[in-house]
């Protein structure tokens, strides 16, 4: 309902208009370009026992790219349980997993509400398919664990990303960080798993001066020109085996190679971030 | 959610579907072969309020409705500094004619809405909002879709495609729904542009002269036209590969997977030039994109475990007294006895099993024939 | 890795521990391909087998002879000495402590506080049916003259049960009440197998009373 009695400003959110000049200009300029070797993930920092009151938790940090105006990734996660299933609940023979994550109303360019959108749900279902291929269900009955992931900072570039399709991509660097702290947490947490689950992401971009799309590992969006297929993988080291694996982009089906090169490459950054898994882990014990 | 819901099997009977299916060649249940699908039904243009409808029932009793609805909507300019300029350069950019299908003609993801109900099922179920996000990923995959909605620069079509379950979901419903999102798609149209240029739009109300947003050729047989796209679920239990399970396969699935599909257009209409003159061949000249993969996660993995004679009282095994630590009583495996699964799959299995949908002339190439013969009224 | 000389060492989940044949999954071990990987975060700890038992007893009942391989060491992974945090969960044949929170004609409703010896983080439900309350004469037992809400039990998990129910029994000797508290509010003593007496006012409850050690 329309207030009649006073000069309202215009429906809806509008934007200010931000005049162009040289400074902007010039960030926008030295946009793109990878500063590290096609092969190479960012950094990052993974701690676990960050909640006391939680049965386990972690906390991951992926390095921003260094220019000014793009966050890092910054994840927190706690895992509740095992605990008794709610009475309503039919007998279960394996723990219940119930993944949530969520990002923080600040953590991207546009403002998340409090409630879980759907691609926030879309991303649990992801994570759920990923750690439950990980743990060892049976070793718990008629118990459940709820894993929550907060997205802190969600890896976003904020002068940039207006290009059309890059939140779609950014959703799978954050599941791939999703998959590594919550399977920290969950070791923390002393729920049985057969292997430490992470997760890694390659996509194939294509760039202004290469003339042929080549593929790379942990992309940043803002940094490509075009990402023209990307697959976020959860892997298993120890039994060489995936958990889960989210391809999305446009592939040529004649071409299995790239597809195939490409589900390597996201192995091969899930294996890198493994590394870093089980050197925090053995500091937790040691 | 519908893939991991309850399966009402007994360990025994887990343990000798596996096992069936484990052969070679696979027997299942229903006695299909291992590539073959559900005998369906399918029809088109059911709803007459709607700009594009389909119904597919499956021969099991699963049945889903989809309608599509466009609206008029104004395109949202592009935010911030770059919009002033944009204006400018559209209005130096309007005397060279607007019927290039140039680069300009963006679309957005945000002009396609998709909703999924399923009935027992809330609306914001995580796995409602799984089926919906995996069936609007591979539609706007290549980016293509989005642009068949632009108008003119300052208006769009907004699409809304509601895919309803009318049955309860007997069995995991992606490969129905898909189906039927694509059949749908296929016999929407849209009114005929009457106005030129950037003014108001403004639309031809003879809805016989409406324009189909996939267009068909139906003129030149070689010409494939571009069509949205399939996700075709597909399975891997031991070494082999089944295609569009039911619900009690799933059950036993060591993995299974999601993966969408469409036709290349690009290479189909370079490729129809050089086969102009052997009709017969254009069908199989049909070259496929992968759009998406997802995993699914398989209900195997919350089945009950068997207990093996040698572990059971009522087959004289002696019961150990336990520790209060000695939970974790680890058992080898053994034949015959159902465990659920642990750990993920192979790569290896995985490729071979998105290797078997993308093959020419296998099933994804199938499914858009038989798609092919449904009347679009 | 090599654990056979028994010093500790830490293990993450999914690290091979040695093959099975070797040794005997303990908790926090899981066997895959043949061969013991661990499957918690945590130390390990390879415990020599305890000597096989003789045949101190006659046997009573026909078995089929398993072959036990008593003779391998048990290896286990657990977190013990970094913090104690790690959760159980009460299994058949598990002996606990619980509180009697609600009863009825047919079964006490308890709340499972100590499972062994570890007390438990989270709080399990349990039922005593009327018929697990004592070996003997099940058909005349009544809850009302066996457990009173607030009495501390100490009961035998005979069932997971349903989805929301452990199924305890204290149909031992050493099971049943120790410790209750009487009417007036007074804890009470044991006097005998199914009464307690208030020291107070001198008045006496029935309860299934368990057997002092």
């Amino acid at each position: 309902m329309s207030d009649r009695r006073r000069i309202n400003g215009p429906v809806g959110a509008t934007i200010p208009p931000v005049s162009e000049d040289g400074a902007s200009r010039e960030v926008a300029g030295s946009r793109g370009g990878r500063s590290r070797p096609p092969n190479a993930i960012r950094k990052m920092y993974l701690k676990t026992g960050v909640t006391p009151s939680a049965s386990g938790s972690a906390y991951l940090e992926i390095e921003t790219s260094g220019r000014s105006g793009v966050s890092g990734l910054k994840l927190s996660c706690t895992v509740h349980g095992p605990r008794s299933l709610p009475r309503s609940s039919p007998f279960s023979p394996h723990i219940i997993l119930s993944t949530h994550v969520k990002y923080a109303p600040f953590a991207t360019r546009q403002r998340r509400g409090y409630l879980r959108d759907p691609s926030e749900r879309d991303l649990g279902t992801h994570l759920e398919a990923a750690l439950r291929g990980a743990i060892i269900a049976d070793r718990w009955p008629k118990s459940g664990v709820d894993i929550i992931v907060s997205i802190i900072e969600g890896d976003q570039d904020r002068e940039t990303s207006k290009t059309q399709g890059d939140e779609s991509w950014d959703l799978m660097n954050a599941l791939s960080g999703c998959i590594t702290v919550a399977s920290a947490a969950l070791a923390d947490a002393g729920i049985d798993c057969v292997d430490t689950v992470a997760g890694g992401v390659a996509a194939l971009v294509s760039d202004k001066g290469d003339a042929s799309p080549s593929i790379v590992i942990d992309p940043i969006p803002s940094e490509h020109d075009r990402i023209l297929a990307a697959c976020c993988i959860a892997y298993l080291p120890t039994r060489d085996e995936v958990t889960n694996l989210w391809f999305k982009g446009d592939l040529p089906a004649s071409d299995t190679e790239l597809y195939t090169k490409l589900v390597e490459k996201g192995i091969q950054a899930s294996a890198k971030a493994n590394r870093v898994l089980v050197e925090c882990l053995g500091e937790t014990v040691g | 959610m519908a893939s991991t819901q309850h399966v009402l099997l007994s360990p025994a009977e887990l343990a000798y579907l596996h096992a069936a299916l484990s052969l070679t060649p696979p027997i299942r249940p229903d006695g299909r072969a291992p590539a073959q699908f559900r005998p369906l039904v399918a029809e088109t243009g059911i709803l007459p309020g709607t700009n594009g409808s389909a119904r597919i029932c499956f021969a099991d009793g699963t049945e889903a409705i989809v309608g599509v609805k466009a609206e008029v909507e104004r395109t949202r300019l592009v935010d911030g500094a770059t919009a002033g300029t944009e204006w400018k350069e559209g209005g130096s950019a309007r005397g060279e004619g607007e019927d290039d299908d140039g680069g300009d003609k963006a679309g957005d993801s945000d002009w396609v809405e998709l909703t999924v109900e399923i009935p027992g099922y809330r609306d914001d179920d995580a796995g409602t909002a799984f089926l919906a996000a995996m069936l609007s990923e591979a539609l706007l995959a290549d980016g293509a879709f989005a642009k068949r909605l632009w108008i003119n620069r300052r208006f769009h079509w907004k699409l809304y495609l509601d895919v309803l379950l009318i049955s309860p979901p007997l069995s995991y419903p992606l490969p129905l729904l898909s189906l039927t999102t694509h059949l749908a798609l296929l016999a929407t149209r849209l009114p005929r542009l009457k106005s030129e240029g950037d003014e108001d739009p403004f639309f031809d109300d003879d809805w016989a002269a409406a324009r189909h947003l996939f267009p068909r050729s139906s003129s030149s047989t070689t010409k494939e036209s571009a069509r949205p796209p399939v996700t075709l679920l597909v399975m891997a239990v031991g070494n082999n590969i089944i295609f569009d399970p039911a619900k009690e396969e799933l059950a036993v699935a060591d993995v299974a997977l999601a993966v969408s599909v469409a036709e290349d257009t690009t290479a189909a209409a370079t490729t129809a030039a050089t086969m102009d003159l052997d009709d017969a061949a254009a069908p199989a000249a049909r070259s496929l994109r992968l759009l998406s993969i997802r995993t699914i996660d398989p209900p195997s993995r919350l089945t009950p475990p068997g207990v093996p004679n040698a572990a059971n009282s009522a087959y004289g095994a002696t019961t150990a007294q336990k520790q209060p630590e000695a939970r974790t009583a680890e058992a080898e495996a053994v034949e015959g006895v159902w465990r659920a699964p642990r750990g993920g799959a192979k790569p290896l299995v995985m490729a071979a099993l998105v290797q078997k949908v993308l093959e020419k002339g296998g099933v994804a190439d199938e499914i858009l024939d038989a798609l092919d013969a449904v009347d679009l009224g | 890795m090599a654990t056979s000389s028994g010093t500790t060492s830490v293990a993450i989940p999914g690290q091979l521990l040695g093959p099975a044949s070797k040794f005997q999954p303990g908790p926090g071990t899981h066997i895959h391909n043949a061969n013991l990987y661990s499957s918690l975060l945590g130390v390990v700890h390879a415990s020599q087998p305890a000597k096989p038992p003789g045949p101190a007893k006659r046997l009573t009942k026909i078995t089929v002879p398993t072959q036990t391989p008593a003779e391998l060491p048990t290896l286990s992974v657990s977190r013990t000495g970094v913090s104690e945090k790690r959760e159980v969960l009460p299994e058949v044949g598990n002996t606990v402590l619980c509180r009697v929170t609600r009863i009825t004609p047919r079964q006490a409703v308890v709340a499972i506080l100590i499972c062994g010896d570890t007390v438990l983080e989270a709080e399990w439900q349990g039922l005593i049916r009327v018929q697990d309350v004592r070996a003997t004469e099940k058909d005349k037992v009544k809850i009302y003259e066996s457990f009173r809400p607030g009495d501390i039990v100490r009961a035998e998990v005979i069932s997971l049960g349903d989805q929301a129910n452990f199924y305890l029994s204290t149909a031992r000797n050493e099971l049943g009440v120790i410790l209750a508290t009487s009417e007036a509010g007074n804890n009470m003593y044991p006097v005998n197998w199914k009464e307690y007496m208030d020291p107070e006012t001198g008045l006496s409850e029935l309860r299934k009373v368990a057997k002092p050690y």
